[in-house]
């Protein structure tokens, strides 16, 4: 027998992973998912009350709402598998006979891919609804979302009149895919290392981390920018520095989600109960 | 085959368990028996690799239970004392769950469900503790393993169902299989377990087969009280007391009585059934 990862075992396991997440997280799924409806129910009200006219919410609106569902969502990645900690539940998942590196990667991509996909899919498939049924919603969001999107990064990527291209919408898609993966390991991370207060912990870390941060920037970030002459630079190579800024942004959002993943596979292997 | 050696265990600065020492074989029931807080539990959840020795090893078939193998995890099922309520009705949790035992019989599941009168389509998250339990302790017998470690298990069981839980584990469980049993409800089990280990004051205190145990002392259950006796427990039909067996003769153990006898006596108990063992 594999001791290690056997593919057979694994895809047993994964697929009994998949059917724990739907009963666990499908209902915090679809309420966070449904705050695409919800929003719509109180601005429709509100709309109806104050100016007695039928009205939906702006596709700037509803777009912030979708940002902060999913900054809910990173939230919500404490409880995906908090009940490690809990020596009832968390003693019963050591014991399933699967190895640590099947387990391991089926957590994590439940907790990068499944999770957040089946929030996306709720919200969408929502918000596509309120657009099918009411004439004055709009665009969907999957559609008109992304022609904001692409309509913000055109306006960072034409700085100057002849600024070479150096940003297209695609050029964000794997930054913010990497950074959206670092959130969910570090609040899922948090979620299997604290017992108790898992929230607020993880929150008062990053409080800390930020205070550190902000204070090596305070120091550092001036010495660096003294030297750098911007006035004198030339569109390309103002474009090419945003690039490199934007590309060490990507490596070290790379090394923190690696950092973050060793965590959680150093916490798989030497949890007790 | 489970093989001790000089384990240790402490929470913080507190030993539980030091320089323990043993021997499980195959095919016996073990009944782990000891005061609160001596490491009953500890003891089962370093067998079972949930928790990791600070001191000695453990090797269960020649494998660290903490390395969590899937092999041996496969091979052995830990029932704590306190079990989880599943957000399922119990046939689908045995049916999803029981796949990773390459032996759990979804058939035994029933029949044992059933004898512990449950019912399968009941939500587990919905049960009593009682129908909790019992639930795993249906599962835990379905799995066919080769090593069952059970802390209390009839913690929370009502009567009928206590001689339906002694009933199936004879019943279901393989001949080659190894229980061991941690209870304080002695009275329970004592018709099941053999042989019998004591903790106590982070040591085995005894490790002994009924069969030693009968041979090394006489359990009376007579009216007349005897001079010497190393316990004396008034009943209401008469009295059971514990002496030295010099004459050879067989009684049977009462098992709340040995403990009592072994707690009283440790000095003198001690070496008499260390001598056996070694």
């Amino acid at each position: 027998m594999n001791e290690i990862f056997d593919f057979k075992r694994f895809w047993t396991y994964f697929k009994y992973d998949l059917k724990q997440a739907w009963r666990n997280h499908s209902k915090a799924a679809i309420m966070i998912g449904g705050a695409s409806a919800i929003f719509y129910v109180i601005w429709v009200l509100a709309s109806l009350v104050f100016t007695q006219h039928w009205s939906s919410p702006v596709i700037y609106a509803r777009l912030a709402v979708f940002i902060l569902a999913f900054a809910i969502l990173e939230l919500y990645m404490v409880r995906a598998y908090g009940y490690l900690t809990e020596k009832k539940a968390g003693s019963a998942w050591l014991m399933v006979p699967a190895s640590k590196a099947e387990k391991f990667v089926s957590m994590i991509l439940m907790v990068c891919i499944v999770i957040p996909l089946l929030f996306f899919v709720v919200y969408m498939v929502l918000d596509g609804f309120l657009s099918l049924v009411d004439p004055t919603y709009g665009q969907a969001l999957i559609s008109g979302g992304i022609n904001v999107y692409s309509e913000l990064i055109e306006g960072i990527s034409t700085l100057g009149a002849e600024s070479p291209i150096v940003f297209t919408p695609s050029s964000f898609i794997f930054p913010t895919i990497i950074s959206l993966f670092c959130n969910f390991l570090y609040f899922h991370l948090c979620g299997i290392c604290f017992k108790k207060n898992k929230l607020v912990g993880a929150i008062a870390i990053l409080f800390g981390l930020s205070l550190v941060l902000s204070l090596l920037t305070g120091i550092f970030v001036p010495r660096i920018f003294t030297n750098i002459d911007f006035n004198n630079m030339d569109e390309m190579q103002l474009a090419h520095w945003v690039t490199g800024c934007m590309n060490a942004g990507v490596i070290i959002s790379c090394l923190l989600t690696v950092g973050l993943g060793w965590g959680v596979w150093r916490r798989i292997k030497t949890i007790q109960h | 085959m489970i093989e001790i050696n000089n384990l240790g265990f402490s929470y913080g600065p507190k030993p539980v368990l030091k320089n323990i020492s043993m021997k499980v074989s195959e095919g016996n029931i073990y009944g782990l028996l000891g005061e609160n807080g001596v490491g009953k539990t500890t003891l089962l959840t370093l067998l079972c690799g949930l928790k990791k020795p600070q001191e000695g090893t453990i090797l269960v078939d020649g494998r660290n239970p903490f390395d969590r193998q899937p092999s041996l995890l496969a091979d052995q099922f830990y029932l704590p004392d306190e079990v989880t309520p599943v957000h399922a009705k119990a046939i689908d949790f045995a049916k999803e769950h029981g796949v990773f035992w390459p032996n759990f019989d979804l058939d035994k599941f029933y029949t044992i469900l059933g004898e512990l009168d449950v019912v399968a389509t009941q939500r587990m998250d919905a049960m009593s503790a009682g129908q909790l339990k019992k639930t795993w302790i249906a599962f835990a017998l379905a799995c066919n393993v080769k090593y069952y470690y059970l802390d209390e298990p009839t913690n929370g069981l009502d009567i009928p169902s206590k001689a339906q839980f002694r009933k199936a584990v004879t019943r279901y469980t393989a001949e080659d299989s190894t229980l061991i049993i941690s209870t304080h409800q002695v009275r329970d089990l004592e018709n099941i377990i053999d042989p019998i280990i004591i903790l106590d004051n982070q040591a085995v205190l005894v490790n002994a087969s009924m069969q030693e145990i009968s041979e090394k002392l006489y359990f009376d259950y007579g009216t007349e009280i005897q001079p010497g006796a190393l316990y004396l427990e008034q009943t209401p039909g008469g009295c059971i007391q514990v002496y030295p067996n010099t004459t050879g003769e067989e009684s049977k153990v009462n098992v709340e009585a040995f403990f009592n006898t072994v707690h009283a006596h440790k000095d003198l108990l001690k070496p008499m059934f260390n001598q056996v063992n070694e």
